[in-house]
């Protein structure tokens, strides 16, 4: 198996929400599965589910790349970012933590992810998934054009 | 339900974000330099076939097969949604994940997301410290 072209994975992607609510009644999203980690010390509540749900990525990850040419190789570092950003190593995993941290900070304050916003959110017309994917993506090209210049211009 | 059916459902999307590449930072990098338009084209397939799917069920059960009633709503729009946006999409771009994908990318092999989960972890716990209601039980004991 390879991996699908983008209308495939379109398909699957935007069917999953649908089935997803029909079967738990639920919207899909994953950012606030963070906020349940954080909140391991407390009883369940009703999100609890967002725990559950965020730890079974790890596992669809796999079984996408066991099926796949290749299979899985442990990586420690991406040589997709060396090549693109000119970081290696421990470099890499600085920035990646630090990127992690906007993430984190970034989806709590703008309500929501690239999941609950830009697709679910998107999907219903909602005004405020618009801005946030519009804060997602404006963010996103900056960066990208920044940390490109900053790591040697244009190749 | 069953934390085992949300568990389930959980590796069913990490399994499409892995077969979207949307877990692939040469992907994330292309779409945003302009040269790779894949992740664009997921994008939209998927939210124009979620709208519709959402339609559909809006005129059918109300009730779901959990048992429970169907609640999937719009966000309301509150303050900070842009720049909070703004700060999300840096930490996309320059690592190549999402708090989803980052996970899936785990799954992988991609030792290296254990940083970027990390470091989204650190970063929630500060956004909801930051904003923390004064009497929290959790700090006074």
């Amino acid at each position: 198996m390879e991996t699908w072209p983008f209308w495939l994975a379109g398909l699957g992607i935007g069917a999953f929400v649908p089935l997803f609510a029909l079967t738990t009644g639920k919207a899909l999203g994953i950012s606030s599965g963070y906020s349940e980690m954080c909140a391991l010390t407390r009883p369940a509540g009703a999100e609890r589910w967002k725990l559950w749900f965020a730890l079974g990525l790890p596992l669809g990850g796999l079984l996408a790349t066991l099926l796949r040419s290749g299979g899985v190789q442990l990586a420690t570092s991406s040589t997709d970012m060396a090549q693109a950003l000119r970081l290696d190593g421990a470099a890499q995993l600085v920035l990646l933590a630090l990127a992690g941290g906007f993430i984190g900070y970034g989806a709590r304050t703008a309500g929501g992810c690239t999941s609950g916003h830009s697709i679910v959110g998107l999907a219903q017309g909602a005004k405020s998934s618009l801005i946030a994917t519009l804060g997602f993506m404006a963010g996103g090209f900056a960066a990208t054009w920044i940390a490109v210049l900053l790591a040697g211009g244009l190749q | 339900m069953k934390p085992v059916i949300f568990l389930g459902a959980g590796a069913l999307f990490g399994f499409l974000l892995s077969q979207a590449r949307a877990t692939d930072f040469a992907a994330i990098h292309g779409m945003f330099r302009l040269t790779d338009l894949h992740l664009f084209g997921v994008i939209g397939v998927a939210v124009a076939t979620a709208a519709a799917g959402l339609a559909l069920l809006r005129r059918g059960p109300k009730t779901a097969l959990s048992g429970e009633a169907i609640s999937v709503k719009p966000k309301p729009v509150h303050k900070g949604i842009f720049a909070g946006g703004l700060v999300f999409g840096v930490g996309w771009a320059l690592s190549g994940a999402c708090p989803g994908t980052a996970l899936a990318q785990l799954g992988e092999g991609k030792l290296y997301a254990l940083a970027t989960a990390a470091g989204i972890l650190v970063g929630t716990w500060l956004r909801q410290r930051a904003s923390a209601p004064a009497a929290n039980p959790a700090r006074s004991a």
